[in-house]
């Protein structure tokens, strides 16, 4: 007797769930009568894109940064006239480096947007990733790691890491003359940030001659003495850092006071202005490099200078730092998706994921390295790179030396 | 030989520092039976004090300050939380101090945010050296400090009424409770004392050769959960040489890690838990661990 009610109860259910399950890219439809078809998060008026960040973390401070960005981008560009006739609006949600909290607020933002702007922090960036591609939802600002070549969906800001210390082995042998045959260290995060650096480095090493003495941390090794030992003892001629500041502070101050004169050069988020208070500072100065393919906040570029002059009108005592030029960078590459997708007819989530495939040749005026091409899959959109020194004179304490595309970074292939 | 010296010192150092939070342990579970796990963000506490205090009351005051903030807010969280709780049973409190310090951590977090704060150390960034062996000033001021603060920890324990009534409440609750020792005031003085001793070494943990004070050092106060639990859980000798071993095997792997690759990269970040499993497949109690006696 109890079978029957529960089997009737089921089968309602799955009635419900079948008709509640609606296509993400069947919307209001072209009720302005422009012929553009809509999705989620695309009414007449409005637009609206997704952040998923972390504003109660780790990553708070500099998340922050970009969410105050970006917002001031977008209320911009709206009261220029939008895109497609629309205003952009944001929802903006906090998983707080949590990546089950990430997946809970992915599902339930993905109705309501039509591209996720930004997913912050690697765990969310695992978990969301698979979700957002079954989804056909665009996702932008995820970090560099080589993994998001992987996704269809995601639109990496700039080249990969292992591209940025591709790089950085070319630029030690062909600028600062490091010697065929020398070692040099590798000190880096297990996971997608810290081995795709080393796989780079790895590979470029190869192809110049040179051999990497590889050191593994984690994020919580704040002490580096044991590990510069172990560099001095190897004798390297130049340490390239797949870390966070703190792992490199301590680095650099070690090495410089133990008299070990060598370049350092990290990737993008080994940077923060605010070592240039701590006791590293000198080190710092005398040796630090740092390989990005977004633009310090102290870039050349027009869009840079743009960016800088934003962010200071919105928040004057915000932290300067590379997180201006990248945020407003992402903001500059979703709205070139939106912009191709309205001229396509096609402003469904999809129709924005396949726009994004459509750019290449796109000059971001300085805010990333060279012109970024999306038409290939599998591939970053840039190989280049800039390559700029701690400066304390410079806002947001890098300073640009160079942009370069070195043999190995070119060489370099992904599987 | 002075690259094995130089690894050699500097696990010294960093084993005396990790002493000096295993030792609060150890005071804690001694003079109330808890695991603390709010001993992390204790001691970040009080290195975040003397970040922000230094600049008005100069590094020795702000030292003072810090300790003294370490010391009441532990000795608060006994008093305030954990007496108040009525099922003394260790689980539940130890689940207590983990929220706790949950809660203390996120409020620093926010407080200190992406900086990270110069403890303002008079000792800076130099190094000193001999015999071909350098090691930075902070490390070898750290390795005086917490050999004089175990040894005026031995005194008090010995010779003070005060150390008498802690090792008899730390023996038998009940009957010091009998015999006229205010078991509260013991037990706040053990959390006390085990949050100064965290303040001094966060103070350490966060000068030169680390970059300052930033929400991550809570996390390093857990490397000193092995050298605490191989001391064998309630003894302060022990606890200091837990710290020793572990801080010397942590180095030498780091140190020799090209030579040891056939365990891994990174074997350093496990060493301490491989020590731990050892000692204690070894030695059940602990290096310096007493033996439970049951009368039957």
């Amino acid at each position: 007797m109890t079978i029957r009610p529960l089997a009737a109860a089921a089968l309602c259910l799955a009635a419900l769930t079948a008709c509640s399950t609606t296509d993400p890219d069947a919307g209001p439809g072209d009720g302005d009568g422009s012929g553009i078809r809509t999705g989620n998060g695309v009414t007449d008026s409005e637009i609206r894109i997704g952040v998923l960040t972390d504003l109660s973390g780790p990553f708070k401070a500099g998340a922050a940064v970009q969410v105050q960005e970006k917002k001031a981008y977008w209320a911009a560009r709206s009261a220029q006239g939008g895109i497609c006739d629309r205003k952009i609006t944001m929802d903006v949600r906090d998983h707080g480096y949590n990546p089950q909290r990430a997946v809970s607020l992915y599902r339930s933002m993905a109705p309501d947007v039509v591209a996720l702007q930004q997913v912050l922090g690697s765990p969310a960036v695992a978990a969301v990733l698979p979700l957002a591609e079954k989804d056909d939802l665009y996702v932008g600002g995820m970090g560099w790691a080589s993994v998001a070549l992987e996704y269809q969906v995601a639109q990496i800001p700039g080249t990969t890491y292992s591209i940025e210390s591709a790089n950085a082995v070319d630029y030690l042998v062909d600028t600062l003359k490091v010697p065929a045959g020398s070692t040099i260290g590798h000190v880096y995060f297990e996971g997608d940030f810290g081995g795709d650096s080393l796989a780079g480095a790895e590979h470029a090493a190869a192809a110049r001659g040179l051999k990497i003495h590889p050191i593994k941390i984690t994020p919580q090794d704040s002490d580096m003495s044991a590990q510069a030992a172990a560099l001095e003892r190897a004798g390297v001629k130049g340490v390239i850092l797949g870390a966070s500041p703190s792992q490199l502070s301590s680095l650099a101050s070690v090495l410089a006071s133990n008299g070990v004169d060598v370049p350092l050069i990290g990737n993008t988020p080994t940077f923060s202005p605010a070592l240039l208070n701590t006791p590293a500072r000198e080190g710092l100065l005398k040796n630090f490099y740092t390989v990005t393919s977004v633009a310090p906040y102290n870039g050349e570029g027009a869009a840079v200078k743009t960016a800088a002059e934003m962010f200071e009108k919105n928040a004057p005592d915000g932290t300067k730092g590379w997180e201006v030029p990248l945020a407003y960078g992402q903001s500059e590459l979703l709205a070139e998706a939106l912009e191709k997708a309205c001229e396509n007819g096609d402003l469904t989530p999809k129709g924005v994921v396949a726009a994004m495939h459509e750019t290449s040749g796109l000059d971001t005026q300085g805010l990333f390295s060279g012109t970024l091409d999306y038409t290939k899959p599998g591939e970053p959109p840039t190989r280049k790179v800039f390559v700029s020194r701690a400066d304390p004179e410079a806002p947001g304490g890098l300073k640009v030396l160079d942009t370069i595309e070195g043999p190995s970074a070119l060489s370099y292939k992904f599987e | 030989m002075s690259y094995l010296l130089t690894q050699l010192v500097n696990g010294v150092s960093l084993g005396l520092v990790l002493g000096l939070i295993a030792v609060g342990f150890v005071v804690v579970f001694k003079s109330t039976g808890v695991l603390n796990f709010a001993h992390g963000s204790v001691l970040l506490l009080g290195a975040y004090l003397v970040a922000r205090l230094h600049p008005e009351l100069g590094f020795w005051g702000a030292l003072a300050a810090g300790v003294a903030g370490a010391a009441l807010v532990a000795a608060l969280i006994n008093t305030l939380l954990v007496r108040r709780v009525a099922e003394h049973d260790p689980g539940v409190l130890a689940i207590l101090t983990i929220g706790v310090d949950i809660l203390l951590l996120t409020e620093l977090t926010r407080q200190i945010g992406n900086d990270v704060l110069d403890i303002g150390a008079p000792w800076g960034a130099s190094v000193v050296g001999a015999a071909g062996v350098s090691l930075p000033a902070s490390r070898a001021i750290a390795a005086g400090t917490a050999v004089v603060l175990f040894a005026a920890l031995g005194a008090l324990a010995a010779r003070t009424d005060w150390g008498l009534a802690m090792r008899a409440a730390a023996a038998d609750p009940d009957t010091a409770s009998l015999m006229g020792i205010r078991l509260s005031r013991t037990s706040a003085v053990g959390w006390g004392l085990a949050g100064a001793l965290a303040a001094v070494a966060g103070v350490f943990l966060t000068s030169y050769p680390t970059p300052g004070v930033e929400p991550g050092v809570s996390v390093v106060a857990f490397a000193a959960i092995p050298a605490w639990v191989l001391g064998g859980f309630d003894s302060v000798p022990g606890a200091v040489a837990g710290g020793l071993v572990i801080g010397v095997a942590q180095a030498l792997a780091i140190g020799y890690e090209s030579e040891l690759h056939f365990l891994g990269g990174g074997f350093g970040e496990v060493v301490p838990y491989a020590v731990m499993v050892l000692v204690l497949l070894l030695r059940p109690h602990g290096l310096f661990g007493q033996k439970e006696a049951i009368r039957v």
